[in-house]
C-alpha cells in the first residue's frame, strides 16, 4: 500500500504539473512578450532568451507609440481609467441595487418573487447585438449616448442578475433563526439587514461582486458602440494597436499585463473574505 | 474458529500531515471475538466512527494494522472485506424499494428467490417496515429509513457487521423492543457486530463489551457492569452513567480507627479504617487528597447522615431525580419510587464506604472502586 | 395574572392546516411545555408568540397585552433557538449584550448585565471567544444567555438541549428550573424529550398534528393519559400495548393474557366485548421464576439493560411482546421461562377504535 501511494503521488504531481503547464503557457509568454520588441518576438524560431526591454510600458503610459513606420499617439491610460471608473461605478450601483433586491427575493416569498427574480435573469439571455440596436436610438434620443452615466447604465445592466442571483442564494443560506434572534432582541428589520443578514452574506456579495467587475471590466461591444474615443474602456482601445504598419505584439501584450492587474489585484484582496465565508460557514447548524 | 475474529493492532489515523494533522485515533489495540455485540462509545470527534470506517475500508490507517480471522485486511478494498456496514445517513439506494435495498446483497450473491423472500419477510417483520417495503426511500419518514438501513446490513452473511449509529433516529416508542429484538437476532444468527454510537444508552442495551474512546485514545475496554462498578479513570466514570457519577474532592484525615473525608463546606464523611482494604487505605493517606465519586443511586436517604438540601425534584414516571446543593457543590440522587419532596426540604443521606469509587487527585487514574474498598 | 394567553389559533400552509384551534393559558411565573413530535407545530406556535410569524387566525395576549400589529423586537419576549443561532461574527459577549443594547444606553448597566448572566451560566471564562470556538455546551449557554439577559417575561425555549450531549443536557435539566424561578419569568418551552417536559413542566400541552391531545401535570399526562399515542410517547422503555377484548364471568371484567384471566376494575364493564388495547407500564410488572395463579409464562428474548434499570424482552406463549422494566440488579440472570406479575391497578385501558382511554370512574360518574 505504500508503494502503491508512493507512485500516486507521483503520477498525481505529474498531471498536475501538465494542467499547470498548459493553462499557465500563455499567461507566461504574454508576460515575456511584453518585455520584448517586435523583432525579437516575430523570430522564428522563438526563444525564451531575450534582451528585456521596458519600451512597450514606457510606450503605453508616455501615450507615444513608435512604430517603424511613424509615431502616433494612444490613449491607453486613458482607456484604462475609463474601465475603472465604468467598473466600479457599475458595480457599485449594481451591489446598491442587487443586495437589498436580493434580501428581499429570499426572505419574502411572493406569488410573483419567483417570476421578477426570472425576468431580471432573463436580461442576460438577449444577445447584447440584438439590444445594441434599439439600445443605441434611444441612447440618442435621451441624450446618453456618449456618457459615463449612461455606460454606467448599461453596464450595470450585466451585473445585477449576477449579483442578485448570486447573493440570494447566500442571503438563503442564513438561518432564519439567526435573523430572528436579533429581532426579537430588539432590533429593526434594517438593523438586522445591515448588522446580521449583510455580514453573513459578506462572502457571497464579495464574490458576485468581484464576478461582476471581471464581466464589465472584459465588455467590449457595448462599449465599442456607444463610446466615443475619449470614454472608451481598454477592450475597445487595445484595437488602436492594430496599425497600418503592423500588428504591435510587444505593446498589446504588455496592455494586457496592464488590464489584467486590477482584477488581479482585487481578486486577491477578495480572496480573503472569501476564505473567511467558507470558515463561517462551518458554524451554521 | 480459533482465535478473535477481528483484532486492531497498535492502529493510528492522522488526518492531515505535519503540524497540522489532527490524531484521531492513537495507538488502538482490540480484539472482538466471532459472535460478540460490541460497542464503540464516546462523544463525536472521540475517533469512534474513524475506526470503523477503517475496520470498514473507507478509511485507510496511517499505521498498525487489522485482521479478521487472523488474516490482515487494512490493505484490502472494502468489498473484499466481507463486512456489512448500516451507514448513519442510511445510504439507501433511491431508485429501488426498500425491499429490494434490504435484498440487494443477497441478489448479488445469486441467492435462490425463495430463501431471498424469507429472510427479507423475517427481517421486514422484526424490524416493524413490513408494510413499508414497496415504497422508496424519498417517501418514508427518517425512522424507517433507518430502520431499511439496518436491514439491509443485518440480512447480509459476513465476518462482521457494522452499525454506524444505527438506533440514532428510531421511534422513541420503538426503540426498546426494537433493541430486545435486534440484540436477539444477533445472538440467535451469531452475528458478530460492533455499532458506532455516542448514546451509553444504546450501547448499554446491545453491547457485550464497551469500548469508550474519548479523544482518540481507547480510555477502557470493558462489560457494561465492569465499567460502571470499576471505571478506569474519572473520565470513564463520570462519561458512563446517566445520571453522571457526582464528584467531590476530598480531603483524608486519619483519626485512630476513624478515617473522615472531608468534602468541603465542613461536610465530612466518616468511616471506620475496618471498612477500608488496608493497601487502598495505605494508598489514599498518602496522597492526603483525592477524587471521590459515588453513583446518583447509591446515595442512601435516611434519617440520620450528612445534610442536604433540596434544588430541584423531578419525576420522571418510574424514576425521581433529586439534586441537592450538597458540600458546597451539587449531588444528584435517584430513586426508583416518587419522591415527594419540594426544593429547599432538608434531606439526610448517607454513602457507604463499597459505593465509594476513589481516583487519584492527580492524575483522574482510579485508585478503588466500590467493593475493593472495603474488606 | 395570565402570563400568556392564546386564543383560537388557527394556521395554514398552502392549504394544510399546522395549528387548529390552539387554546392555552399560561399563568405568570409558570412553565409551560410544549410537547411533541417533529412536525406538530410546536415550533410555529412559539415563532407566532415571538411575532416572527403572524397567525392565520386567533388573538396572542402576553401579560394582558393584545400582541396583533407588535413587532417583534417590541414584544419584550427572549427567545433561544435550537440550533442555537448564533451570530457567527460577534463574540459571545457581543451575541449576550445584543438583547439588550438597544434598551440599555448605560455601557456599565450593560456590562453588568452581560457579567451577571455569563457567570450564572458559567461561560463567563469565554466571553471574547467567537461562537465558532465554542465547545456545543457553551454555544447553548450562551445563546441562553442571550435569551435571559433582558429579564424578559416572557421566555420561549424551543428544544433548548437538542443540540448537546446527553451529560450536558441532564446538568442543564438540572440547574434550569433554578434559572427560570430566579426571575419569576413566564416560561414556554418545548422539547420532544419526555422526561424533559416531566422535569421541567408545571403544565405539559400535548401537540399532535396541530391539535392539542392533552393538557395537565406531569402527572395527569403520565398516569392518566389521554390516548394510546401519549401513552407511548411519555416512558422510557414505552408502555406495553396489547390488543385485548374484555369479558365479564362471576368474578368480574376480565381480560385474557395467554389462556390467564386478568381481572380489571368492574368499572369498564359498559366496554365488555368492545375490542380494546390493555397498557401496561413496564415498570408496574414483576417477574417470577415460580408459577402462580394469576403470572403469564412467557420466555426472555433478551435483556437490555437501560440506565439503572434492566429491561426485559419477553415473548408469551401466545407470541405476544411485553417489555419489563425493573431497577437494575433485579432481573439480570433471567433467561428461559419464566413468569410475569401483572398488578391490575395500575394497567389502563384503551378503546381500539379511537385509541382514547377509557375512564372507568368518569363513567361510573355519568352513569
Amino acid at each position: 500500500m505504500r508503494e502503491n501511494s508512493l507512485i500516486e503521488s507521483w503520477l498525481r504531481g505529474i498531471a498536475i504539473a501538465v494542467v499547470i503547464l498548459f493553462f499557465m503557457f500563455p499567461i507566461v509568454w504574454i508576460i515575456l512578450m511584453s518585455f520584448q520588441t517586435n523583432e525579437t518576438i516575430l523570430r522564428i524560431p522563438p526563444s525564451v532568451v531575450f534582451e528585456p526591454t521596458l519600451d512597450n510600458y514606457r510606450a503605453l503610459i508616455t501615450g507615444k507609440l513608435e512604430t517603424n513606420a511613424a509615431s502616433l499617439d494612444i490613449a491607453f491610460m486613458r482607456n484604462l481609467g475609463n474601465s475603472v471608473l465604468l467598473s466600479v461605478g457599475a458595480v457599485a450601483l449594481a451591489l446598491i441595487l442587487g443586495v437589498p433586491a436580493a434580501y428581499s427575493f429570499a426572505r419574502h416569498k411572493t406569488r410573483f418573487s419567483e417570476d421578477i427574480a426570472f425576468t431580471l435573469l432573463s436580461f442576460r439571455f438577449a444577445p447584447p447585438l440584438l439590444v445594441l440596436l434599439p439600445l443605441t436610438i434611444y441612447f440618442q434620443k435621451l441624450g446618453l449616448s456618449d456618457t459615463y452615466f449612461g455606460l454606467i447604465w448599461v453596464y450595470q445592466l450585466i451585473c445585477l442578475p449576477l449579483i442578485l442571483w448570486i447573493v440570494r442564494g447566500y442571503f438563503e443560506d442564513i438561518s432564519e433563526d439567526v435573523e430572528y434572534a436579533y429581532r426579537i432582541g430588539g432590533h429593526s428589520w434594517f438593523s438586522t439587514f445591515r448588522k446580521i443578514a449583510v455580514p453573513l452574506a459578506g462572502p457571497g456579495i464579495a464574490a458576485a461582486g468581484l464576478l461582476a467587475f471581471i464581466f464589465a471590466w472584459n465588455n467590449f461591444i457595448f462599449a465599442l458602440v456607444l463610446a466615443s474615443a475619449d470614454k472608451q474602456p481598454v477592450t475597445v482601445g487595445a484595437l488602436a494597436f492594430v496599425t497600418a504598419s503592423g500588428i504591435q505584439y510587444g505593446q498589446i501584450a504588455a496592455a494586457i499585463v496592464l488590464s489584467i492587474t486590477p482584477t488581479l489585484l482585487l481578486a486577491l484582496y477578495a480572496q480573503k473574505y472569501l476564505v473567511e465565508g467558507l470558515s463561517l460557514g462551518a458554524v451554521k447548524g | 474458529m480459533t482465535g478473535p475474529r477481528l483484532t486492531i493492532s497498535n492502529v493510528d489515523k492522522i488526518y492531515g500531515s505535519g503540524d497540522a494533522g489532527v490524531h484521531a485515533v492513537e495507538d488502538l489495540s482490540m480484539q472482538v471475538d466471532a459472535g460478540e455485540i460490541v460497542a464503540l462509545l464516546g462523544s463525536s470527534g472521540c475517533g469512534k466512527t474513524s475506526t470503523l470506517r477503517m475496520v470498514a475500508g473507507f478509511e485507510e490507517v496511517t499505521a498498525g494494522a487489522i485482521a479478521i480471522n487472523g488474516k490482515p485486511v487494512h490493505q484490502l478494498a472494502p468489498v473484499r472485506r466481507n463486512v456489512a456496514m448500516a451507514f448513519e445517513g442510511y445510504s439507501l439506494y433511491p431508485p429501488l424499494t426498500v425491499r429490494d435495498n434490504i435484498a440487494f446483497a443477497l441478489k448479488s450473491a445469486r441467492l435462490p428467490k425463495t430463501e431471498i423472500n424469507t429472510r427479507v419477510a423475517h427481517i421486514a417483520q422484526l424490524l416493524d417496515i413490513e408494510n413499508i417495503l414497496d415504497r422508496y426511500p424519498a417517501s418514508i419518514s427518517g425512522g424507517q429509513q433507518q430502520r431499511a438501513s439496518l436491514g439491509r446490513a443485518l440480512i447480509r452473511d459476513a465476518d462482521l457487521h457494522l452499525l454506524d449509529e444505527p438506533m440514532g433516529q428510531l421511534e422513541p416508542q420503538l426503540r426498546a423492543v426494537l433493541r430486545g429484538r435486534i440484540k436477539h437476532f444477533i445472538k440467535e444468527r451469531g452475528l458478530t457486530a460492533i455499532l458506532v454510537t455516542h448514546d451509553q444508552t444504546e450501547a448499554n442495551a446491545l453491547a457485550d463489551r464497551i469500548a469508550v474512546m474519548e479523544a482518540g485514545l481507547l480510555q477502557q475496554f470493558d462489560t457494561a457492569a465492569q465499567l460502571k462498578n470499576s471505571p478506569a479513570n474519572l473520565f470513564t466514570g463520570t462519561f458512563i452513567g446517566e445520571p453522571p457519577m457526582n464528584v467531590f474532592r476530598a480531603q483524608v484525615q486519619l483519626d485512630g480507627p476513624k478515617l473522615a473525608l472531608q468534602l468541603g463546606d465542613g461536610v465530612s464523611l466518616d468511616y471506620q479504617c475496618s471498612d477500608f482494604n488496608p493497601q487502598v487505605l495505605d494508598r489514599i493517606q498518602q496522597s492526603g487528597e483525592l477524587l471521590l465519586g459515588v453513583r446518583p443511586y447509591a446515595i442512601k436517604r435516611g434519617e440520620t447522615g450528612s445534610a442536604a438540601t433540596v434544588v430541584a425534584n423531578q419525576w420522571l414516571g418510574d424514576q425521581t431525580h433529586i439534586s441537592t446543593s450538597f458540600a458546597g457543590g451539587t449531588m444528584v440522587l435517584v430513586e426508583h419510587d416518587r419522591v415527594r419532596l419540594n426544593k429547599g426540604d432538608q434531606l439526610f443521606v448517607t454513602i457507604a464506604a463499597d459505593d465509594l469509587h476513589l481516583f487519584d487527585a492527580q492524575t483522574s487514574v482510579a485508585i478503588a472502586h466500590g467493593r475493593e474498598v472495603a474488606q | 395574572m395570565s402570563g400568556l394567553d392564546l386564543r383560537g389559533i388557527v394556521k395554514r400552509y398552502k392549504g394544510d392546516t399546522v395549528l387548529d384551534d390552539v387554546n392555552i393559558s399560561v399563568q405568570t411565573g409558570e412553565t409551560l411545555v410544549l410537547f411533541g413530535p417533529s412536525g406538530a407545530g410546536k415550533t410555529v406556535l412559539l415563532r407566532m408568540i415571538a411575532g416572527v410569524i403572524d397567525p392565520d387566525e386567533g388573538q396572542i395576549i402576553v401579560h394582558g397585552r393584545d400582541m396583533q400589529g407588535v413587532d417583534p423586537e417590541d414584544r419584550g419576549v427572549g427567545m433561544a433557538f435550537q440550533n442555537f443561532a448564533l451570530y457567527p461574527h460577534m463574540t459571545a459577549y457581543r451575541n449576550i449584550a445584543s438583547s439588550i443594547e438597544v434598551t440599555e444606553k448605560s455601557k456599565q448597566k450593560l456590562d453588568d448585565a452581560v457579567q451577571g448572566v455569563a457567570r450564572l451560566l458559567k461561560i463567563d471564562q469565554v466571553l471574547d471567544h467567537a461562537p465558532r470556538a465554542l465547545s456545543n455546551g457553551q454555544k447553548q449557554r450562551t445563546a441562553l444567555a442571550r435569551a435571559l439577559v433582558g429579564s424578559p417575561s416572557l421566555l420561549l425555549l424551543d428544544d433548548p438541549l437538542r443540540n448537546v450531549d446527553a451529560k450536558l443536557r441532564f446538568e442543564m435539566r438540572i440547574e434550569l428550573p433554578a434559572l427560570l424561578a430566579r426571575q419569576g419569568t413566564t416560561v414556554v418551552y418545548v422539547t420532544q424529550d419526555y422526561k424533559e417536559a416531566m422535569a421541567l413542566a408545571d403544565q405539559i400541552v400535548v401537540l399532535n398534528t396541530g391539535r392539542i391531545q392533552q393538557s395537565g401535570t406531569p402527572a395527569d399526562v403520565y398516569l392518566t393519559p389521554a390516548n394510546t399515542e401519549i401513552a407511548q410517547q411519555f416512558g422510557d422503555p414505552a408502555i406495553n400495548l396489547l390488543d385485548v377484548t374484555p369479558q365479564q364471568d362471576d368474578h368480574g371484567v376480565y381480560v385474557s393474557l395467554s389462556d390467564k384471566k386478568l381481572y380489571i376494575d368492574s368499572a369498564f364493564g359498559p366496554w365488555c366485548n368492545t375490542p380494546c388495547v390493555l397498557g401496561i407500564r413496564p415498570e408496574t410488572l414483576r417477574l417470577s421464576t415460580v408459577a402462580s395463579a394469576a403470572s403469564i409464562p412467557a420466555s426472555v428474548e433478551a435483556v437490555t439493560p437501560l440506565n439503572e434499570k434492566t429491561v426485559t424482552l419477553l415473548r408469551t406463549a401466545g407470541g405476544r411482546e411485553l417489555l419489563v422494566s425493573r431497577p437494575a440488579g433485579t432481573d439480570e440472570d433471567l433467561s428461559g421461562q419464566v413468569f410475569i406479575e401483572v398488578s391490575n391497578e395500575s394497567v389502563m385501558l384503551f378503546d381500539k377504535r379511537t385509541g382514547s382511554r377509557l375512564d372507568a370512574h368518569q363513567q361510573e360518574a355519568v352513569a
